[in-house]
């Protein structure tokens, strides 16, 4: 298939696939479990033989694999890149593996950006995949080290990027976290957004952008790695 | 004059950069420019001299850590070596450093304590700024341009050099031509070639106001351990059948690999070598005729040439030039390996050069490929005609 799948089939149905070169901006309130749809979104596309690069500003590269064993899905590590931007500001006494990759800390951009270009050339050149999904997560936390403008610098450059690799780039937003105007500024670098509400202890997610309209409100629930959808009214 | 210690950069700036003078190498996005600013500031640390390093993107106790994944021991050279740290006060660290900025998103509050180490250090000191695109984030563009101008004339008092890693981050233009144009005295251009992602890296000196600039672009590779090497990506070996090309590639190779039948090369030989800061790979192709239309394929973007000849066949030599003329691409530099110069009956370069009516730029090598000899001067050779050198 030409380009992308999400792997949440309700989603995926509504918009018909996702064009190589998209990026995404995936927003939501704390504890929504944007995390687990994340880690599942690259799960997804490991599964189809394509590439993962996640950028993890929260947990460390070793965090973010024990989430794959813990939840016992397979992931092959050949093809999955991980830039850790926790590790060494904890002051842990730590080198890079062939998976995981180290930058200084979230402020350090430069680091950050030569650790995504080296894994995109990695499997574009060397394992000749052509298909790689760039996952950020999150930008709210680069945003509590960096400016707006600095990190719409950054994104630019990037989202740029994985258009240019025909890859996908979905990044992750803290909602409520930043001003009105912030987010207005970055969802001009999105070709899309999924978004997820919360109301009366039930969250909502849809997604908007990447189709003629936007889906339906989706009620979900998350068990263990498992994302269930329901309603789309 | 200050060397910047990476290959090929110092013969470009005529020896270095003279004292007093500031030298910056604008990164492009991706490409790992900041390496550049780290080996010159080993390479003056080894030579005896003191330094200072701002980090304004990372912890100062991960300063060791970032030089020892390149095999760099600053350990060793601590008493040479200040640290400014302009960063623990940003994620509300506690500094351990004698130099510290209290708020790094105040450039005056930068300036003061750059200012006072820049008094402290001996003059001729090299000060490496680690980021200095990060002091632009926090600090704004403008402000930023404004004290890069009196660091500058502080560089100048104090006769020290000032080096900068700059990433290339889409800022306004005006701030780009300052930086690329008009503040400092040379301008190093890091960047990588790309089509779907980056594959490739290279630099060029933009601008050095003390000499003429060569505008010459050199590709590089940075290994773990070793720092910034000169990058060729194909060096071609041909010669006629038997004259020693798979002896040559795998003598002078790090690590080397031959697809042959019987001893002969039926295919070609791939060798890589690593060698005074010079990293290149080497392709061998097979001297039987019956082969030559693979030797097109083989030698396809190669960036120069040996041709290896047997010194005691003469007879072969015809073969020779017949080859260098299927493989040459036009202008592209290449050096005949006199081989087997150890057996009996080998014809000196001088007759070869002699009887086969060979110009005289065109370098002729002695060598016993078995034994090394001749092996690594022929690389030098070939390599300063590639790079444009002396």
């Amino acid at each position: 298939m030409d380009g992308y799948s999400l792997g949440i089939k309700e989603l995926d149905a509504h918009i018909g696939g996702i064009r190589n070169g998209s990026n995404i901006m995936l927003i939501g309130p704390p504890m929504s479990g944007k995390e687990t749809i994340i880690n599942n979104i690259v799960h997804n596309g490991l599964q189809a033989e394509e590439a993962a690069v996640i950028v993890t500003t929260r947990e460390s590269g070793e965090n973010v694999l024990e989430w794959y064993n813990y939840n016992h899905l397979e992931i092959p590590l050949e093809r999955l890149g991980i830039v850790d931007c926790v590790t060494k500001t904890l002051g842990v006494p730590t080198s890079d593996t062939p998976n995981i990759k180290r930058a200084s800390s979230p402020v350090d951009l430069t680091g950050i950006g030569v650790k995504i270009s080296q894994f995109l050339e990695d499997f574009w050149m060397k394992k000749n995949i052509r298909k790689t999904r760039l996952c950020i997560n999150s930008l709210s936390t680069i945003l509590m080290y960096s400016n707006i403008q600095t990190v719409f610098r950054f994104l630019h450059v990037f989202t740029g990027r994985v258009k240019a690799a025909g890859a996908i780039g979905i990044y992750v937003v803290e909602e409520g976290m930043h001003d009105d105007q912030a987010i207005a500024t970055l969802k001009q670098l999105f070709d899309g957004v999924i978004e997820i509400k919360h109301d009366q202890d039930i969250h909502y997610i849809r997604i908007a952008g990447l189709g003629k309209k936007p889906s339906p409100w989706y009620e979900y629930s998350i068990e263990g790695a498992k994302i269930s959808l329901k309603g789309g009214e | 004059m200050v060397e910047t210690g990476i290959p090929k950069l110092d013969e470009y700036l005529h020896g270095g950069i003279p004292k007093g003078k500031s030298l910056i190498y604008m990164n492009h996005p991706g490409v790992e420019g900041d390496v550049f600013g780290m080996q010159s500031l080993y390479h003056n640390l080894l030579k005896g001299g003191t330094c200072i390093y701002i980090t304004s993107s990372s912890n100062p106790s991960l300063v060791k850590d970032q030089f020892r994944e390149f095999g760099w021991s600053i350990e060793n050279y601590m008493d040479n070596l200040q640290i400014i740290d302009s960063y623990s006060s940003l994620v509300g660290d506690l500094s351990m450093e004698k130099y510290v900025v209290s708020d790094p998103e105040d450039i005056d509050s930068l300036t003061e304590v750059i200012h006072r180490a820049m008094k402290d250090v001996p003059k001729g000191s090299v000060v490496l700024y680690g980021s200095l695109s990060t002091i632009m984030d926090l600090c704004g563009e403008e402000e930023t341009l404004k004290a890069v101008k009196l660091w500058n004339k502080l560089a100048t008092l104090y006769e020290h050099v000032l080096i900068f890693n700059f990433t290339v981050w889409p800022y306004e233009e005006s701030t780009l031509n300052a930086v690329k144009n008009e503040i400092f005295n040379s301008v190093i251009s890091v960047g990588g070639i790309a089509e779907r992602v980056i594959f490739g890296q290279y630099f060029g000196v933009l601008k050095a106001d003390w000499t003429e600039v060569r505008a010459k672009s050199m590709l590089f590779r940075i290994l773990r351990p070793g720092g910034i090497k000169i990058y060729i990506p194909k060096i071609l070996v041909t010669g006629p059948f038997d004259a020693g090309k798979s002896a040559f590639v795998h003598s002078i190779s790090t690590r080397a690999i031959s697809v042959d039948r019987l001893g002969t090369t039926i295919a070609l030989d791939h060798g890589h070598i690593d060698y005074k800061g010079f990293s290149a790979d080497i392709f061998g192709t097979p001297g039987q005729e019956r082969f030559d239309p693979i030797i097109k394929m083989i030698s396809g973007e190669a960036m120069g040439i040996f041709l290896v000849v047997d010194s005691t066949a003469p007879k072969d030599f015809v073969r020779a030039k017949q080859m260098l003329e299927i493989t040459k691409v036009y202008g592209l530099p290449y050096v005949i390996v006199a081989n087997k110069q150890d057996l009996p009956g080998a014809m000196s370069p001088d007759e070869i050069r002699h009887q086969f009516n060979i110009p005289e730029d065109v370098p002729i090598v002695p060598a016993v490929a078995t034994n090394k000899q001749g092996v690594y001067e022929a690389f030098e050779i070939l390599v300063e005609k590639i790079t444009g050198g002396k």
